[in-house]
C-alpha cells in the first residue's frame, strides 16, 4: 500500500497537531506541515487551505498560551466600533463553540497567521495536491487529471511520479498521472525540463500512451518550436517529422475510439428504439391497432417512476436507489391499467378499422397529455439512481455509461420477457391463435375478447417500461411521447415487418446504428448532424420500402393479404 | 355503387351554401358593422383551411388514402408567398452586394459561416424567383405538386398502403419540420417569415428583380412632377420604397379583397373536386377505396389514380398556403408540426368524410370552436380555461370516430331528409 493511503487514516488528533504547527514562527515547520497536511488527502482541508490562503485563519491563544486555530470570515462591529469575530471551526466549518455558544472574541485577541508570500503559492497548490491523496477514486482521478491541464501544477510532479510508479494504484489513475506529467513537460511548464529535446521526448512518451489529451496540444507545440530561435532548420524539420509521426499514431487511436464510441451509441440508441417499439409490435403488429397514444403510455410509465421516486423520497443528495427497481413493475402495471381502460372504452370498437383507430387513439393521447400537464405542470425532474452516473471503461478512452448499459439490459430483458410470453406460455399461444384466426379460435372456446384486452394491456405495459427506462437518460415532459417517440417507433415496426419480434429487434438496432454512424459524417465543411441525419435515414427507409414493402420480415401466406 | 344520385343534390346545396355564406352573408354582416375586419380576416384564414380540407377529403374520403403531411404541402405554398411578401416587405433589411434587399426577418437569423462578416450576406439564389408575383403563384402551386408527385410515385408504385402510408407521411412531415426549423436552410428558422408590408406592387407583377423594378418605375414616372427627386434629378437607384408601392396588407379594403379571393378559390376548388368526384374518374377513385385488389383485375393501374389524387390534394394545399400568408402576415415552421396535419384529418372527420361539403363544414366549425374555446369563459357554474381545449379536442376525436362516423354532415342530411319527407307528406296531404 502506498504511504499516502496509510496517511489518509490520519486521526483527528494528528490533523490538529499539523494544523497547530501553522501558527509556529518557524517557516520550515510551517512549510513541512503544509506538505504533510496535503498528503492526508482529507477533503475538509480543501476549504481550509482556501481560507488559509485568503488569510481568514487565525490563532486564538488560550489563556494558558496554547495554540487554538480558528477561522473567521466576517467581523461584526458594535456601536463602540469594537470589532468582534464570530469564529468557525477550521475543519468542519461549523461555529466554534465555547460552552455551547459560538465564540465571538474581540478581533484584537486573534493572532494573524496567514502564510507569507513565499508560502502562499505552496498553499494554493496544496489545495489541488490534496486531491491526489484523496481516498475517493473520482476525486483522486480528477485531481491527477487537473495537474496536466492549464494552468499546470509543476509542484505535483514528484507526487504524480510516485502515483505512476505505485503498483497498487488503479491503472487508470497511473495512466492519467503519466499523461499529466508528460503534458506538463510538453507545455514547458516544468523549469528543469524546458529544452526542446526534453519536451519532444515527453511528447514521444505521450505518443506511446496514445494520449488524446496530447492530441489537442500538438499544434500549439509545433507553433512554439517554429518560433524558437535556438533550433536549427535541420533540428526543426526532424522535430516536425517526429511530431507528425506521433500525430498519426494518436489519430489512429482516436479514430478507433470514435468509431467504437459511435457503434456503442448506435447500439444503445437502437436498444432504446427496440424498447419503445416493442409494445407497438404487440398492439400494432399482432393486433393491428394503430395506437397513436403509445408515446403517452410511455409518458405514463415515466410519470409513474416519478411518483415512486417521490414516494421513496429519493434525491441526488439523499439517494434511495432501490426505488428504481421498485418502479419497474409499478410502471408496467400502471401503464397496463391505462391500456386496459383505453381498450375497453375506445379501441375495442375499432378493431379492423386501422385508420379510425389512429384518429381515436391520437385523441386519447391528446387528452392524456393535457390531463398530465394540468396535474404536474410542464416539467418534472426524475433523478436517476446514483449508480447510473459514470461509466465503465472497457479499454483506453472507450467508456460505456452505466445508464446506457442498464437500458441495453432492460431492453434485452423485455424482449426475452415478451418472447417467453408469446412463444412459451399458454396465454401466448392463445394470443397467437386469436390474432391468426379469430373465428376459429373463438369456435374452439378461446375467449377472444379477454385475450384482446390482455394483449393490449401487455403491449401498453411494455410501453410503460420503456418510459420508465427513458427516465434514466432523458427528460420527462407531458408531450414526450409525441415529440420523441411515436414516429420513430412506428418507423421501426414498419421497417421491421409487422407481427415479427425479430423484425423489430433487427430494424431497431439497424436504425440506431445507422443513425449514429450517419450523424458524425462530414462532407466537405458540412457535418450531417442529427436533423439531416434523420432526413437521410428517412430517405433510406423510403428507398428500402421500395423493394421490401412489408418490411424486413414480411408476413407470409394468408396473413400477407390483410391490410 | 357507392355514389348515389343524392350526392349530386347535396353538392348543389353546398354550392349554394358557399355562395350565400361567403359572398353574401359575411360581407353583408361586415358592411352592417356586425363583423369587424379582424373577423373577416380570420374567416378568410379558415376558408383557406377549408381548401386544405377539401384536398384531404378527396384523398381520404374518396380514395381512402390517409395523408398526414397535408400541412407540409400547405407550407410549401405558404413559404413561397412568404418569400414573395418578404421581398417587398417593410423598410428594414439591408441591400446586399448584388442589389437585392435582404429582408429583415432573414437578416436577423442569417447563418453566417465562421469568419464571414454581416456585410457578406447575400439573398439566397432560391429566393430570387419569388420576387415576381405570378411566378410565386405558379411555383407555390407547382412545388407541392411536384414534391407530392415524386413522393407518391415512389411510394404508391411499391404498393405502400393504408396505415403504412399514413405513418410514412407523418415521418416526412416531422423530418421536413425539423429541416425548416434550422437557420442554415435560409428560411428564417423557427422565427419564420414576417415583416410583410404590401402585396402586388407593380414591380412584382411585371419585373423579375429589384433593379428592373426601380428602372421601370423611373421610366414610367420620369415626367411626373410629383416624383421625389434627389439632388441630381434622379431617383436613388435602388430606392425600394418607391418600387414597392402596392396594396398595404393592413388596409381593410385589401383584407376584404383577400377574403373574397379566398372564397372564390374555395368555390373553384370545390367545383374542381366535385367535377372529379362525379366524373368516371371519381368512380375509379372510389373503387380504389372500396376494393383495390379487384380493380387490379379489371386492368386498371390504381397507383396512377392514387398519384393523381395525391397531387391534386397537395396542389390544393399549396393554394391554401398561398392564400393564408397574406391574411396571417406571418408564417412559421410551427404550421408544419405533425399535430397540424393530424388536425386536417380531424376537420374532415368532424365534418364528414367522403362528402365535400362536410370537409368545408368541418374545417369551419372546428376552427371556429378552436377560436372560441381557446379563451377564458365564465359560464357561472363552470369556468372554462384554454387549458381544457386539448381535452375537448381529444374527446371530439373519440366521439366523432365512435359515434359520428359520417360526421356533422350526416346530421345536416338527416335534418334535411326529415324536412324533405315532411314537405312531401304535406303535399300528399294537400293533394
Amino acid at each position: 500500500m502506498r504511504a499516502s493511503q496509510i496517511e489518509t487514516a490520519v486521526s483527528n488528533t494528528d490533523l490538529d497537531r499539523l494544523i497547530k504547527n501553522l501558527a509556529s514562527p518557524h517557516a520550515d515547520l510551517v512549510k513541512s506541515s503544509i506538505g504533510e497536511l496535503a498528503k492526508t488527502g482529507d477533503p475538509r482541508l480543501e476549504k481550509f487551505f482556501e481560507l488559509y490562503r485568503q488569510g481568514s485563519v487565525y490563532n486564538w491563544p488560550t489563556e494558558s498560551g496554547d495554540v487554538r486555530i480558528v477561522v473567521n470570515e466576517e467581523t461584526i462591529m458594535d456601536d463602540d466600533f469594537n470589532e468582534f469575530a464570530p469564529l468557525l471551526d477550521p475543519l468542519s466549518g461549523e461555529p466554534y463553540l465555547v460552552s455551547d455558544v459560538q465564540a465571538t472574541p474581540d478581533l484584537l485577541e486573534l493572532e494573524d497567521i496567514s502564510p507569507s508570500r513565499k508560502l502562499r503559492s505552496l498553499v494554493n497548490s496544496s489545495k489541488f495536491l490534496l486531491r491526489l491523496f484523496s481516498t475517493d477514486y473520482t476525486v483522486r482521478l480528477s485531481g491527477v487529471k487537473k495537474c496536466g491541464d492549464p494552468s499546470f501544477l509543476p509542484a505535483a510532479i514528484p507526487y504524480l511520479e510516485e502515483i505512476a510508479n505505485d503498483e497498487t494504484e488503479d491503472e487508470k489513475i497511473r495512466f492519467t498521472a503519466k499523461e499529466s506529467i508528460g503534458l506538463m513537460i510538453l507545455s514547458g511548464a516544468v523549469e528543469a525540463k524546458k529544452s526542446p529535446e526534453d519536451r519532444l521526448f515527453a511528447l514521444s512518451q505521450l505518443g506511446d500512451l496514445k494520449s488524446l489529451r496530447a492530441y489537442a496540444r500538438l499544434d500549439t507545440f509545433e507553433g512554439e518550436l517554429e518560433s524558437m530561435p535556438e533550433l536549427s532548420s535541420l533540428e526543426l524539420s526532424e522535430a516536425k517529422a517526429s511530431i507528425s509521426f506521433i500525430r498519426n499514431k494518436i489519430q489512429d487511436h482516436k479514430d478507433t475510439v470514435e468509431l467504437s464510441g459511435n457503434l456503442f451509441r448506435g447500439v444503445s440508441y437502437g436498444s432504446v428504439l427496440v424498447l419503445i417499439a416493442l409494445g407497438l409490435a404487440i398492439t400494432f403488429g399482432l393486433m393491428g391497432v394503430i395506437n397513436m397514444a403509445h408515446g403517452e403510455l410511455m409518458m405514463i410509465g415515466a410519470y409513474t417512476t416519478y411518483e415512486v421516486q417521490m414516494l421513496f423520497g429519493h434525491t441526488p443528495d439523499n439517494p434511495v436507489n432501490h426505488y428504481y427497481l421498485v418502479a419497474l413493475p409499478i410502471a408496467f402495471l400502471v401503464a397496463a391499467l391505462v391500456g386496459l381502460i383505453m381498450e375497453g372504452l375506445v379501441v375495442r370498437h375499432l378493431y379492423n378499422r386501422p385508420l379510425e383507430s389512429l384518429l381515436a387513439t391520437w385523441g386519447v393521447g391528446l387528452l392524456l397529455i393535457q390531463v398530465v400537464r394540468i396535474i404536474y405542470g410542464d416539467n418534472i425532474g426524475v433523478n436517476s439512481p446514483t449508480w447510473a452516473r459514470g461509466g465503465f471503461e472497457i479499454s483506453q478512452d472507450i467508456v460505456l455509461p452505466y445508464a446506457r448499459l442498464y437500458l441495453l439490459g432492460l431492453s434485452v430483458l423485455s424482449v426475452a420477457f415478451i418472447y417467453f410470453i408469446i412463444r412459451k406460455t399458454r396465454f401466448g399461444m392463445l394470443i397467437r391463435a386469436t390474432m391468426q384466426n379469430r373465428d376459429m379460435a373463438s369456435s374452439l372456446g378461446v375467449r377472444t375478447r379477454k385475450i384482446d384486452r390482455l394483449t393490449f394491456a401487455l403491449g401498453s405495459g411494455i410501453a410503460g417500461v420503456a418510459g420508465y427506462g427513458w427516465t434514466i437518460i432523458g427528460g420527462v415532459t407531458p408531450d414526450m411521447g409525441q415529440t420523441n417517440f411515436i414516429v420513430d417507433s412506428f418507423l421501426v415496426v414498419v421497417t421491421g415487418g409487422v407481427g415479427e419480434l425479430l423484425g423489430v429487434i433487427c430494424s431497431g438496432l439497424g436504425i440506431g446504428v445507422l443513425t449514429k454512424l450517419i450523424e458524425p459524417l462530414e462532407i466537405g465543411t458540412f457535418t450531417v448532424g442529427p436533423v439531416w441525419g434523420k432526413v437521410i435515414l428517412l430517405a433510406l427507409i423510403v428507398a428500402f420500402i421500395q423493394y421490401r414493402p412489408s418490411g424486413l420480415f414480411a408476413p407470409k401466406g394468408r396473413l400477407a393479404d390483410k391490410k | 355503387m357507392i355514389i348515389h344520385k343524392d350526392r349530386l343534390v347535396e353538392s348543389r346545396s353546398t354550392f349554394i351554401f358557399i355562395c350565400l355564406l361567403g359572398f353574401v352573408l359575411i360581407p353583408a354582416l361586415y358592411l352592417g358593422g356586425i363583423l369587424s375586419i379582424g373577423d373577416i380576416n380570420m374567416l378568410g384564414r379558415f376558408m383557406t383551411f377549408a381548401i386544405l380540407a377539401l384536398g384531404l377529403d378527396l384523398l381520404w374520403g374518396y380514395v381512402g388514402i390517409l395523408s398526414l403531411c397535408q400541412f407540409t404541402f400547405f407550407c410549401m405554398g405558404a413559404y413561397a408567398m412568404g418569400m414573395h411578401l418578404a421581398h417587398h416587405g417593410g423598410p428594414e433589411g439591408i441591400i446586399d452586394s448584388n442589389g437585392w434587399k435582404i429582408p429583415a426577418c432573414l437578416f436577423v437569423v442569417y447563418p453566417y459561416e465562421v469568419g464571414e462578416s454581416s456585410g457578406d450576406a447575400l439573398v439566397p439564389g432560391f429566393w430570387k424567383p419569388f420576387w415576381n408575383l405570378p411566378v410565386t403563384i405558379v411555383l407555390g402551386l407547382c412545388i407541392p405538386a411536384l414534391a407530392s408527385f415524386v413522393l407518391s410515385f415512389f411510394v404508391f408504385r411499391s404498393r405502400v398502403r393504408g396505415v403504412y402510408f399514413a405513418i410514412l407521411t407523418q415521418a416526412i412531415a416531422v423530418a421536413c419540420w425539423l429541416v425548416l426549423c434550422r437557420n442554415d436552410v435560409k428560411l428564417c428558422g423557427t422565427n419564420g417569415l414576417t415583416r410583410f408590408d404590401v402585396i402586388a406592387p407593380s414591380g412584382s407583377l411585371f419585373t423579375f428583380n429589384p433593379v428592373d423594378a426601380t428602372n421601370d418605375w423611373k421610366g414610367v414616372h420620369a415626367d411626373n412632377p410629383n416624383m421625389d427627386l434627389n439632388q441630381d434629378g434622379f431617383v436613388d437607384q435602388l430606392d425600394y420604397s418607391i418600387a414597392n408601392v402596392g396594396f398595404s396588407l393592413s388596409d381593410p379594403g385589401v383584407q376584404l379583397s383577400l377574403y373574397l379571393i379566398t372564397v372564390t378559390c374555395l368555390l373553384g376548388s370545390y367545383l374542381l373536386c366535385r367535377w372529379i368526384v362525379n366524373s368516371r374518374l371519381g368512380k375509379v377513385l372510389v373503387a380504389i377505396r372500396d376494393d383495390e385488389p379487384t380493380l387490379n383485375f379489371f386492368g386498371y393501374k390504381p397507383y396512377k389514380f392514387k398519384i393523381f389524387a395525391f397531387c391534386i390534394a397537395a396542389t390544393l394545399a399549396g393554394l391554401a398556403g398561398l392564400l393564408y400568408v397574406p391574411q396571417m402576415k406571418i408564417v412559421t415552421p410551427s404550421n408544419m408540426e405533425a399535430v397540424r396535419s393530424v388536425m386536417v384529418v380531424v376537420w374532415v372527420a368532424v365534418g364528414g368524410r367522403g362528402s365535400l361539403g362536410g370537409a368545408i363544414l368541418g374545417a369551419l366549425v372546428v376552427n371556429l370552436l378552436y377560436n372560441y374555446l381557446t379563451s377564458e369563459h365564465d359560464y357561472g357554474f363552470f369556468q372554462w380555461s384554454p387549458d381544457y381545449w386539448p381535452i375537448f379536442l381529444g374527446l371530439m376525436f373519440v366521439v366523432v370516430v365512435l359515434f359520428l362516423p359520417k360526421g356533422l354532415i350526416e346530421l345536416v342530411d338527416r335534418v334535411k331528409s326529415t324536412t324533405f319527407l315532411k314537405s312531401i307528406k304535406k303535399q300528399e296531404a294537400e293533394s
